[in-house]
């Protein structure tokens, strides 16, 4: 294909895309909101993950060639935007007039007056306030993005769970089922507890091995020197355990120790550090080198039967071809669960595993802040949603799961999108701390020397629990 | 008198610009340094807190670990850059076959960015999918995992700046050569002086301000290093590649704690300063003394 074709081919998709976006919204409202800002240039940063490219380069330019107003995003690692907009913020330079807030970070923000208040600022500029964008339409899980008197301070643009996902091509397999069923007795379907998913996983790893085959039987997101892993352990297995808020308890004084009533290193603590060693021990041998982007891979890769995979990766594992060897070979499940969990969880009690995303925020400290409160809009409104929801596999908006286009790839998906409207409950984001990175890299280095094995588990827990006390005490938290 | 004033006026902007982007940064980081200042904390405002942070940073055995990964690593690659780079230099100036294409090849890392040679790196090292482990295993049997072995993984950084930085020492070295008169070298053949001898009394000697500068240059840039270890290892496993730069980085950064931060960076640079004073003292001072 010529560069010239690519170029026109983009431009026809760029246009026929555009052209089916302003058919259902009021072009010419945003014209006359966007009027007076001609000329300007509003800047955000985000992440390079498939939402935030989405925004780059689909709708960044649709806002572009609707209103005249010039969006610059910049994509960058997960680590660089976070020092890049922090930096900005502090110092207050007004680089930025967008900034991609994790759910995680949105309460150190917070605590610091960072952001915009867009409830606030929509009210207060009418004029400015879409007729197409209200916040009702989202899902709840805008309500992490809320003070405590529910107004918005960022517009979510990604969310997802980080599910159970194996293969079906291998477990409909009726040799692979019957193998399975003389191993181990019983029928070879998703884990629903801790011990089945151990079974299956050695399973597969053993079958992987016996067959000469580069399959083993469950991923594991277990870098020895990148928080990846910290996060696996604390946002993904230790709450399956009934370890919730990393094991801080904030109403006990920020006790992390079970001595101080925290759980850090308590029994199930231990339990679900040493279930989760033991499946790192049987997952591909590039696990202790991989973050959430490598397990993705590896799972793409078709080199896993099983694992718990973050949600913005299950879009291409499932549906694209360019990038998956397994597509249409993926499941979606919850994730094993230790006896009691499931009812805890539904009783009100904890989570079952974590609700990732993020939204668009406007500085306090943005230049532009009128401009950017249209394109926060623009990209909040149900309708710019579904080709979204397709392109990266998110859901913000309540109205988007029954779009036609959305269904389509929740079949591909084999119900993610179902699994997250109607169990998306059981999940739940970071717990609201301020010192949320804080604490993780204090903590960090000790976790790491339990992954390499240079401290014991229970060791390293007591020693986690000491220094997040400490840290926690040094940053005023805890007294 | 016309003249100075010019070259205070021409030499202005580069001193303007060193002093906002070199000297008040240096000022400021040393002022914050003898403050407790972290952003997220529940007092987020800087607080003075004296000699606190340097008498924490003396027990610390986060930051004592760093500098002793630190200070093998400089050990190893810089003395393994230097040797390895004199042994090129002295082939570079000889002729052979295909001479100018293996300085062409010999040359191209170090026009490569740290984070991509870091990249790179990653991509060969992964385990299971990586060329190197690959054909370690294929060929030798060796199972190479540098995410799960110390070992492993130090040795890795330390190769992979081997091979990135020995081209520099090359040709500085070479220059060095290429300078020196022949007087002396055929003087000391005439007298009967072997290959080690010309060697240690005549080229070694020669060549140390040479080398004295490479050592210079290649020590501060190790006690530095950053991008190529955070791509490759992120400081593990466990904190076997944690540098003092990269402890710097993820203490300043991540963890925002910019007090204790600062005061890690104005020691780490005073250690820089002595070694290399040390370094001048006992390689060029009693040259200079005997000149």
């Amino acid at each position: 294909m010529s560069f010239a074709f690519k170029i026109g081919a983009s431009a026809l998709a760029l246009t026929v895309a555009a052209t089916s976006a302003f058919a259902e919204i009021d072009a010419a409202w945003w014209k006359a909101a966007a009027e007076p800002y001609q000329g300007v240039t509003i800047r955000g940063v985000t992440e390079s993950s498939p939402p935030s490219l989405y925004i780059r380069e689909v709708l960044a330019p649709e806002f572009e060639a609707l209103t005249g107003i010039r969006v610059d995003v910049e994509t960058t690692s997960w680590d660089q935007m976070f020092d890049k907009a922090i930096k900005d913020m502090e110092a207050g330079t007004g680089i930025y007039d967008m900034a991609y807030i994790e759910q995680d970070i949105i309460y150190s923000y917070l605590s610091r007056d960072f952001l915009t208040d867009l409830t606030q600022f929509l009210a207060d500029n009418p004029d400015l306030k879409a007729g197409t964008y209200d916040e009702s339409n989202f899902t709840t899980f805008a309500d992490y993005f809320k003070d405590d008197a529910g107004h918005l301070y960022g517009v979510p643009m990604e969310a997802f769970l980080k599910v159970y996902l194996y293969r079906t091509d291998l477990f409909n397999d009726p040799d692979i089922q019957a193998a399975f069923k003389e191993k181990t007795g019983r029928d070879l379907a998703p884990a629903t507890t801790h011990a089945e998913y151990a079974e299956i996983a050695q399973f597969f790893t053993d079958y992987g091995n016996e067959n000469d085959m580069d399959l083993w039987g469950t991923t594991a997101q277990a870098h020895t020197g990148h928080v990846a892993s910290w996060y696996e352990y604390f946002e993904s297995v230790a709450p399956t355990f009934g370890v919730y808020n990393w094991g801080i308890d904030a109403d006990n004084n920020y006790g992390a120790s079970v001595e101080n009533g925290g759980e850090m290193n308590s029994p199930e603590a231990v339990e679900a550090m040493e279930w989760w060693l033991s499946m790192r021990d049987i997952a591909p041998p590039e696990s202790p080198a991989s973050t959430w982007t490598e397990v993705g891979t590896t799972f793409g890769a078709g080199r896993a039967a099983q694992g718990l995979v973050y949600g913005e990766n299950a879009g291409w594992i499932a549906a694209d071809e360019t990038k998956s060897l397994v597509v249409g070979k993926v499941g979606v499940a919850l994730p094993p669960l230790k006896d009691g969990i499931l009812e805890e969880v539904e009783g009100g009690t904890g989570y079952i595993g974590y609700y990732d995303g993020g939204a668009f925020g406007m500085p306090h400290s943005s230049k532009n802040k009128e401009a950017t409160a249209l394109f926060l809009q623009y990209i909040g409104q149900n309708e710019v949603q579904p080709d979204w929801a397709v392109a990266a596999p998110r859901v913000t908006n309540t109205a988007t799961y029954d779009d036609p286009k959305v269904q389509e790839m929740n079949t591909k998906l084999s119900g993610y999108y179902d699994l997250i409207k109607d169990k998306g409950y059981l999940f739940a984001g970071a717990p609201a701390y301020p010192f949320h990175a804080q604490v993780r890299e204090a903590t960090a280095p000790v976790f790491y020397q339990i992954l390499t094995g240079d401290l014991g588990v229970q060791e390293g827990l007591d020693q986690m629990a000491a220094t997040a006390e400490t840290t926690l005490t040094e940053l005023g938290y805890r007294k | 008198m016309q003249s100075k004033t010019l070259g205070w006026i021409l030499l202005a902007p580069t001193l303007l610009i060193l002093f906002f982007f070199g000297v008040l940064p240096f000022i400021y980081v040393v002022f914050v340094s003898f403050h407790q200042w972290n952003p997220f904390a529940v007092d987020p405002e800087m607080v003075f807190n004296g000699a606190d942070n340097f008498r924490q940073i003396v027990f610390d055995p986060a930051f004592l670990n760093s500098i002793g990964v630190t200070v093998l690593f400089v050990l190893f690659a810089v003395v393994s850059e230097l040797i390895l780079g004199y042994v090129l230099a002295q082939a570079f100036m000889r002729d052979f076959p295909g001479k100018a294409i293996f300085r062409t090849i010999h040359t191209l890392p170090l026009i490569m960015a740290p984070i991509i040679v870091g990249s790179v790196w990653k991509l060969m090292t992964t385990p299971s999918i990586g060329i190197i482990p690959k054909f370690l295993d294929d060929w030798f049997g060796i199972t190479m995992n540098i995410a799960t072995s110390a070992p492993a993984a130090f040795a890795t950084v330390v190769i992979m700046d081997i091979w990135h930085w020995t081209p520099l020492v090359t040709l500085t070295l070479i220059a060095a050569l290429v300078s020196l008169p022949s007087d002396p070298f055929e003087q000391a053949q005439i007298d009967g002086a072997n290959k080690r001898q010309i060697f240690w009394h005549i080229t070694l000697p020669m060549i140390a301000p040479a080398v004295v500068a490479t050592v210079f240059i290649r020590l501060m840039d190790a006690l530095r290093t950053v991008d190529e270890v955070w791509m490759l290892t992120g400081g593990g496993p466990g904190s076997a590649t944690r540098f003092v730069g990269v402890h710097i980085f993820k203490e300043v950064f991540p963890k925002t704690n910019y007090g204790y931060g600062s005061t890690i960076s104005v020691v780490v640079l005073y250690l820089t300063i002595v070694a290399c004073w040390l370094l001048y003292v006992t390689m060029l001072a009693p040259r200079s003394k005997k000149d």
